[in-house]
């Protein structure tokens, strides 16, 4: 039972890294249109910087601070002067635009800080805790209680603020929006800018676990596809939980499964998500969209 | 031109073209340097693979980001094959037909959803991939991977092996080359080009966006094993990472780089994947990756047509009709695959008798 409960804490962990990335991704989704197939490589990119940071001896939570800041400017900017011309243009095209910044930003950490692993010191202290015979580390729980406050001000940012209302209305119906005066350019680069500001804290969060890479989200990024399309695009809500779902199963899966093991446990989402798809092509909490000629 | 281009489509034309391009296949190979011949079998492996993507991307807009996943079954299907001594012939069909099976499945659920579901399933192929093949050692060696000749030059022809094995790649990838040009001109060509403008307007014409977009990536599938068995032909080896993430991206961005919805786009992109890894290593190895999303964004940005388009584009601005800019060179690019649908000379549609009277059978 011990390992029971420690398997489905460490799951969430896991779960919660791949859900500020789903979230992310949704969010970039609900402005534009478009999957980022470069959040991963930006947060990457974020992490080396919160890491270089750490190298010059600045403190850790000020490092990741300002690696937050930055980050948002980097999404903005991007937005601006990369995918703007894209928008609105054919969708497949925005995506391999997107590609192409994944290989462009991996390359690009890879010529500055090379492809040598790089430790990256953890927010959280790594001692233990024992609950119900589960010993627990408080990295994990660190994790789960950041990312959920995450959430929480997403949340409120989205229904409490007045750039909320504005950022939710562009991703309604972005025309409209114009037409009743809203800056459609800067709202979008805020959205951009927001995503990769939450990029950067799951960037924080999983380089300490996988040490830091240019790859290292790689895996991640596949995750968090994975939770964004069993949570379905509509659904911020959903996405989380369908990530913590996929960390904890995958966990469980790992032990429990030995074919499965510790390797193969990135075919789990697959298996889940391919259930999914059969049952309800719109996601667990997606909605149904409908199309018109 | 207009003249030049009449005379170019005159039969005798044509089959005089065809002739040549078959001598110069035959006879190349015989008189190039070893490197040469090796370079361009590698290109021909990539083409393949690039015209497998197109097929599904170029032609049908849905994004698949792994295609690689499908060369590389190819080639670890070849591998076993061969070193259970089964046929070749028997071992060529299992390296088509097995990654075919495996695209079937895949799009059968990724298709459900419209959009760019077909790209965030795909993208999971590689990366679920390599540790797949790490752990099915007794099939696939493992880390180490595994390598089988059987493309050596047999002693009858008297030629060297890199001769002999850039013939199998001309010959087996010469046909891949017609027989998909004749399926993306045909009728499945209309129909991935109607599902690719609009699913809805496809579905309220009878055309199923499911069926086609499911259709499409099998062939692509298909196509991907057809360049693994090419891969193990010219390279005799494969391990893990031949399905790296890695690869698989550099996959779509030569396939946009050469151009989307071409068949000449496709050698073209083969040669790009190829060749640039070599150019930028010239110039420096730790930019290679750097250099190639640059390239990437840099031929989106101002040549979305790809290298295809380069020649539409050079003519139109001498004539001094570049009004429609950017999009214009796209859209052309995008119908450059069918030409001459509607073209005023009667000896074109002549061309084309299947073509016509499966239309008719449609209607």
């Amino acid at each position: 039972m011990g390992t029971f409960i420690q398997l489905v804490i460490d799951g969430l962990s896991t779960g919660s890294i791949y859900a500020a990335l789903a979230l992310a991704i949704v969010l970039v989704n609900q402005a534009t249109g478009l999957i980022n197939f470069a959040q991963g490589g930006m947060a990457v990119l974020s992490a080396y910087i919160a890491w270089q940071l750490t190298q010059w001896s600045v403190p850790l939570i000020l490092a990741i601070l300002i690696s937050i800041v930055v980050s948002f400017g980097i999404g903005a900017f991007v937005e601006r002067f990369l995918i703007r011309k894209f928008e609105g243009g054919d969708p497949d095209t925005a995506v391999v635009v997107t590609i192409g910044l994944l290989t462009l930003i991996t390359g690009i950490c890879a010529w500055i800080w090379s492809y040598n692993n790089e430790l990256f010191p953890s927010l959280f202290p790594l001692e233990t805790i024992t609950i119900a015979g589960a010993v627990i580390s408080l990295r994990s729980l660190g994790t789960i209680i950041v990312i959920v406050a995450i959430m929480g001000l997403l949340q409120l940012l989205f229904l409490g603020t007045k750039l909320g209302l504005a950022l939710r209305a562009v991703a309604i119906n972005p025309q409209s929006a114009a037409f009743s005066g809203m800056p459609v350019g800067r709202l979008l680069m805020v959205g951009w800018g927001l995503a990769a500001a939450l990029g950067a804290v799951a960037g924080a969060l999983v380089a300490p676990q996988l040490t830091l890479t240019p790859g290292m989200m790689d895996g991640a990024l596949v995750y968090a596809l994975a939770a964004v399309i069993i949570g379905g695009l509509t659904s911020p809500i959903g996405v989380v939980i369908a990530a913590w779902l996929i960390g904890v199963l995958e966990n469980l899966a790992a032990v429990y499964v030995p074919f499965i093991g510790y390797d193969l446990r990135i075919a789990v989402p697959f298996l889940l998500l391919f259930v999914v798809l059969i049952v309800r092509p719109q996601g667990l909490f997606g909605r149904k969209t409908v199309v018109r000629v | 031109m207009a003249t030049a281009t009449a005379f170019l489509r005159t039969p005798w034309v044509r089959w005089v073209g065809i002739l040549l391009i078959v001598a110069l296949a035959i006879v190349l190979p015989l008189i190039l340097p070893e490197f040469a011949n090796t370079t361009i079998a590698r290109i021909g492996v990539f083409a393949v693979a690039v015209l497998g993507l197109n097929v599904v991307m170029g032609y049908t807009g849905q994004v698949s980001l792994g295609q690689i996943f499908f060369l590389g079954l190819g080639a670890y299907v070849t591998a076993y094959g061969v070193q259970q001594d089964w046929n070749i012939a028997l071992v060529f069909v299992l390296a088509c037909l097995i990654p075919a099976v495996a695209g079937l499945l895949v799009a059968l659920a990724a298709a459900r959803l419209g959009g760019l579901a077909i790209a965030m399933v795909t993208i999971a192929l590689p990366i679920v991939g390599v540790p797949l093949a790490k752990r099915l050692s007794d099939v696939t060696g493992g880390s180490q991977g595994v390598s089988a000749r059987f493309s050596d030059a047999p002693e009858w022809t008297g030629l060297y092996d890199d001769q002999w094995q850039l013939y199998i790649v001309l010959l087996i990838g010469g046909i891949a080359f017609l027989l998909t040009r004749n399926l993306v001109r045909g009728k499945y060509g209309r129909a991935f080009a109607i599902v690719k403008g609009n699913e809805a307007v496809a579905a309220s014409m009878g055309i199923s966006p499911y069926r086609y977009k499911v259709l499409a990536f099998t062939v692509a599938s298909l196509l991907g094993g057809v360049s693994g068995f090419l891969y193990m032909v010219v390279i005799q080896y494969t391990s893990p990472e031949t399905l790296s993430f890695g690869h698989s991206i550099t996959l779509v961005a030569s396939m946009v780089i050469g151009g989307a919805g071409s068949i000449l786009g496709s050698l073209l992109g083969g040669a790009y994947y190829v060749l640039t890894p070599q150019l930028t290593n010239l110039i420096d190895p730790g930019l290679t990756a750097v250099l190639q999303g640059a390239i990437l964004l840099l031929v989106l940005f101002v040549l979305p047509g790809g290298l295809v388009s380069l020649p539409r584009l050079w003519r139109r601005r001498r004539h001094g009709r570049s009004g429609g800019g950017a999009a214009a060179a796209r859209a052309a690019a995008s119908t450059a695959g069918v030409p001459s649908t509607g073209a005023p000379d009667g000896a074109d549609v002549s061309t084309h008798p299947p073509t016509e009277s499966e239309r008719r059978q449609d209607t």
